[in-house]
């Protein structure tokens, strides 16, 4: 066996690698998911100042590059606050906040779909905001919001490739690794693409496996 | 008692309702009629509190709508069914119906699952709790929209041109619930194209023209001669629905 050949174990270096996406893929996802539907909620208040600054923080989230903002907490942040900031800790970071821009996006038109027409007929029946939002809102806002929340979310896990980028042994790093070794970059690289791309299914299977099963629930019409 | 005083509302610098006063006691069917446009649906969202009011006083009983704090019990005391049912999707008939009395009025859930039912058994639509407004016809929906304000026990039942989306054999539908509750002694103030209708149920008509409150008479008198039909706006109004 040669030095440069691709072997079986080498695929178990990527799994291991691609363990690392995952890992980060569904920590960032929850904590993204947590932090964007707060400030949604903030924002159906409408709770002044606050709700203009998490709008602006978010577009700032949306139109930039996710590199840069990664560079931006991996070298910027230490920089500025003389803290030490691990790759992984600034890959946490700036996926989650990244994640929860989009997610408050999604939430906030999922509320926004809600016809005044329901919203007036809950207010005049004396039902409070939080009991709207609750009964009539999320629900609703929920159904609405799931396709649109499955694709980010695929679109999230590839975004997860950057972090080898600052240095974290995920898989494309180990892609990178084996290129070198092996001078072999189209049987590595198609191996590293055909992994992301079984993982970014399998969040899609599980996404519209889980949409599906809502709608059996509730023979909802017209959402 | 509503009373509405002096009220006055704009919409921007468009006035929609220009110094209107009106009393319906207990027990009172007050129509409102006039051409679209008039004023009638902001008189009822004012005072079901979906409109600010930009000047004037309205009272349901000894409630003041602008009061924010007073809103609530006002809100209470009346129901307001809409022209476009305004039910909501993801939710059965039943749980359209018993959702505020639930939330609201805390009522234990068997008890106003019970009422809930009670009512769609009244308006013939006993086996339909389970259905969602979707798999249901206009004058079904609306019917639902009655339930569901009926099941506040309202004092007073506002009606908001609930058949006008409706087409005739639907609009009959409705409209023979609404002669029943008006016989049980319901008060409710019903605006509406209607005339013919209002004349069989109303105690009182009123017409509404440009915001302003033009006639306010015992039905009787709204249609003589001497009355309502004296003033030519009404007189106007009448001969052309009449014709449709």
């Amino acid at each position: 066996m040669r030095f440069t050949d691709f072997t079986a174990f080498d695929l178990v270096l990527l799994a291991q690698g691609l363990g690392v996406n995952l890992a980060l893929f569904l920590g960032t996802s929850l904590i993204g998911l947590v932090i964007g539907i707060a400030w949604a909620i903030v924002r159906y208040y409408r709770v002044p100042v606050l709700s203009a600054f998490i709008t602006f923080f978010s577009e700032l989230l949306k139109n930039s590059p996710v590199l840069v903002q990664l560079f931006l907490v991996f070298f910027g942040l230490p920089g500025l606050l003389h803290i030490r900031v691990t790759p992984v800790t600034a890959a946490a970071i700036t996926l989650s906040a990244n994640t929860a821009a989009f997610v408050y996006v999604i939430a906030v038109s999922g509320i926004e779909s809600i016809g005044r027409d329901q919203l007036e007929a809950a207010r005049v029946f004396g039902l409070s905001r939080w009991q709207v939002l609750r009964h009539i809102v999320a629900p609703q806002a929920a159904a609405f919001a799931l396709g649109p929340l499955i694709a980010l979310l695929v679109n999230q896990l590839q975004v997860t490739s950057l972090i080898s980028v600052i240095g974290v042994v995920d898989l494309t790093k180990i892609g990178n690794i084996l290129n070198m070794r092996t001078l072999k970059p189209f049987v590595v690289w198609t191996a590293v693409g055909l992994l992301y791309f079984a993982a970014a299914k399998l969040v899609a299977f599980a996404g519209s496996r889980f949409e599906k099963r809502l709608r059996a629930h509730s023979a909802w019409r017209g959402l | 008692m509503i009373r509405v005083e002096n009220v006055r509302k704009s919409f921007g610098q468009t006035p929609v309702l220009d110094g209107v006063d009106l009393t319906i006691a207990p027990g009172e069917v007050v129509s409102i009629l006039g051409s679209s446009g008039s004023g009638k649906s902001t008189l009822i969202r004012c005072i079901n509190g979906l409109e600010r009011l930009s000047g004037g006083r309205i009272m349901v009983d000894e409630f003041d709508v602008s009061m924010p704090k007073e809103l609530a019990e006002a809100r209470k005391r009346s129901g307001t069914v809409f022209q476009l049912f305004n039910l909501y999707p993801h939710m059965t008939v039943l749980g359209n119906i018993t959702l505020a009395p639930i939330e609201v009025l805390k009522k234990p859930r068997g008890e106003a699952e019970a009422r809930a039912r009670a009512l769609l058994e009244s308006v013939g639509l006993g086996g339909r709790a389970d259905a969602y407004p979707a798999q249901l016809s206009g004058g079904q929906r609306q019917r639902v929209g009655i339930c569901r304000a009926l099941a506040m026990q309202p004092r007073y039942l506002l009606l908001d041109e609930v058949t006008s989306a409706l087409d005739p054999e639907m609009t009959a539908e409705v409209l023979t619930i609404l002669a029943k509750l008006a016989q049980d002694g319901t008060t409710m103030l019903f605006v509406t194209h209607e005339v013919e209708f209002a004349r069989q149920i109303s105690d009182r008509i009123v017409f509404l023209d440009k915001g302003r409150l033009l006639v306010d008479l015992p039905t009787k008198d709204f249609f003589d001669n001497s009355g309502g039909m004296a003033q030519p706006r009404v007189a106007q109004f009448l001969s052309k629905m009449r014709k449709d």
